[in-house]
């Protein structure tokens, strides 16, 4: 856990470095849509974990799907990470969350690292490379630098780069995030909850493990060379699922001694046991956005018994500043959050 | 993305497809970055093992070249003939050795290739592989470059599993940039961090590929990882 002044500058220090910010709106992941749907686990998910939402029956789920940016302008086709956070509604009344995103790795290892990486995600002006540059860069055998997407004025890509090439640990994450892309669906990407969290079997066994969400559709990225469409997504799954239910496997990867438990940047090895724990179905969008989409917070830490938070320090602090955006933008306290 | 730029720009967004520009980049380009940043070959098969799970389900993708005389269909065809007489021979030596879930040969251009999935250290299942059916495996080696200097392989034991080492692909890792650790590594660099420069990821990537010209792309799927071939036998319950 940190310090609640380190909480609030972490949340400072985001929204900074936004070229424009609404006080009301999240500083991240700010464009978004709420999703009505049930969780079923899997009949191996219970041997695994006693949390309740394993146990097998069906239980309510509520899910927003974002747009990792901290814009309020929505920009669909623009590559970026997306996210999506699932709030298990219990039958006993408590709640869990779990919140993932398009990206498989973080790109900080603790606050220190974050704190780093904000002095170089700085916007600066962005420009179409000339072409003679470009010819510079295929003569160099280099990718030349994309065109910036109409209407794009500044990112940040040059300083999260330059943050890169300083820290080999950031890599992966920057990586994969400058090629992430636009997914054609929110229901067609798969999602990743970086962290490690603990689980306890009805053995008493306690494993170290990593959850994923597959999306049953399967994966699919927007053309990279089509003009990017600004608003889409939501209207995509609203067609999507009038017509017919999504659906996303929840696997959960367990972890063995020595692996990466409290670094985010560290992937798993592949060859790391893989379990189905379950189906997430969603049936619609939800009606009420501004509750489903808009004001609901969620918080990684929002657990129930069966599942711990590991000692990833990104995670403990997620806990605070999360806590903090949500009192920033007036979002609804969550009464199921009572663990301290 | 359409960049709606001048005539030129768009000419430029075009040149990576066309032929004669992809021309000059694989008979000039490519050699004289080789030439001015030389990279050296990584080293094939499997990764170090460091948890138990990373000693399940190995891949062995080994490419062998059949010799000059062979390059032929008759060439091929004894290759492929030297499998097909011995196969209740290879399929049992493989039931002894015991730790092995797929394995199979194919032969692709004048190759002969041999990719297997197997449990354990990879000298120890050579050894093995030596002792069940090595006697089979040396008729397939000595139709291929370089495979007399290894036989009969139950008399060069080490010097084999060198010489398998070394026609086993270099297997690219999960991640692209643990691809770049894997070049620092073989240059001594083992920095945390260092003054790189990420931009320059595909023409590292490019003058790797140069130097491997095959490799094995990542670790691959698995359906049920972190089980060996002994575990899904017994809990299939038609173990041995």
């Amino acid at each position: 856990m940190v310090d609640a002044s380190v909480a609030q500058r972490l949340v400072d220090d985001m929204i900074s470095n936004l070229p424009k910010h609404d006080p009301g709106k999240r500083p991240v992941h700010t464009i978004g849509v709420g999703v009505d749907g049930y969780f079923t686990a899997s009949d191996v998910a219970r041997k695994y974990c006693i949390a309740e939402h394993f146990s097998g029956q069906r239980i309510c789920a509520k899910v927003r799907f974002s747009n990792a940016s901290g814009s309020p302008e929505q920009h669909d086709g623009w590559s970026d990470v997306r996210g999506m956070a699932t709030r298990f509604l219990l039958p006993n009344g408590a709640a869990t969350d779990l919140i993932a995103t398009t990206l498989g790795e973080f790109f900080a290892r603790n606050v220190e690292d974050f704190f780093e990486f904000t002095k170089f995600d700085k916007q600066k002006p962005c420009q179409r490379e000339s072409p003679w540059r470009k010819i510079l860069d295929m003569l160099q055998l280099k990718v030349p630098r994309r065109a910036p997407y109409p209407g794009e004025k500044t990112n940040a890509g040059a300083g999260i780069l330059s943050y890169a090439n300083r820290h080999r640990f950031a890599q992966l994450a920057v990586f994969e995030a400058k090629l992430i892309g636009a997914p054609v669906s929110y229901a067609r990407a798969a999602y990743h909850a970086i962290h490690t969290f603990m689980v306890e079997g009805p053995d008493g066994v306690r494993r170290p493990v990593r959850f994923s969400w597959q999306p049953v559709a399967g994966v699919r990225n927007t053309n990279p060379d089509a003009p990017p469409d600004d608003n889409y997504l939501r209207q995509e799954l609203d067609h999507r699922l009038r017509r017919w239910p999504a659906r996303f496997m929840l696997m959960m990867t367990i972890g063995e001694a020595g692996d990466a438990i409290d670094d985010p940047t560290r992937p798993w090895p592949a060859k790391r046991v893989r379990v189905v724990m379950g189906t997430l179905t969603l049936t619609n969008v939800a009606e009420d956005q501004a509750a489903a989409g808009e004001h609901i917070s969620f918080n990684p830490w929002r657990l129930v018994p069966g599942i711990e938070p590991s000692g990833d320090p990104i995670l403990h602090a997620r806990r605070d500043a999360y806590e903090v955006s949500r009192k920033m933008r007036g979002g609804i306290a969550c009464p199921f959050f009572n663990r301290s | 993305m359409p960049n709606g730029g001048s005539w030129f720009d768009q000419f430029v967004n075009e040149l990576p497809k066309k032929p004669w520009f992809k021309r000059v980049g694989a008979w000039i380009l490519v050699p004289i970055w080789a030439w001015r940043t030389p990279v050296k070959p990584l080293r094939g098969g499997p990764r170090p093992s460091i948890q138990p799970a990373d000693n399940l389900q190995s891949m062995m993708n080994l490419i062998m070249p059949l010799k000059r005389e062979n390059k032929s269909p008759i060439g091929r065809a004894k290759a492929a003939l030297a499998i097909a007489e011995n196969k209740d021979q290879i399929f049992a030596g493989l039931d002894n050795v015991g730790t092995v879930h797929f394995a199979r040969f194919v032969i692709v251009n004048d190759n002969i290739c041999m990719f297997s999935v197997y449990d354990g250290d990879f000298s120890n299942y050579i050894r093995d592989f030596i002792a069940t059916i090595g006697g089979v495996f040396d008729a397939v080696v000595a139709l291929v470059e370089g495979g007399d200097d290894v036989l009969p392989s139950a008399h060069k034991v080490e010097a084999f599993i060198e010489w398998i080492r070394r026609h086993d692909l270099y297997q690219v890792p999960d991640t692209a940039t643990d691809f770049l650790r894997d070049q620092e590594a073989l240059n001594g660099d083992n920095a945390a961090s260092g003054n790189d420069d990420l931009s320059l990821l595909p023409r590292k990537l490019i003058l790797q590929l140069r130097a491997n010209a095959n490799v094995s792309l990542g670790s691959g799927y698995r359906a049920y990882p972190g089980y060996s071939a002994a575990q899904v036998r017994e809990r299939l319950g038609i173990g041995w």
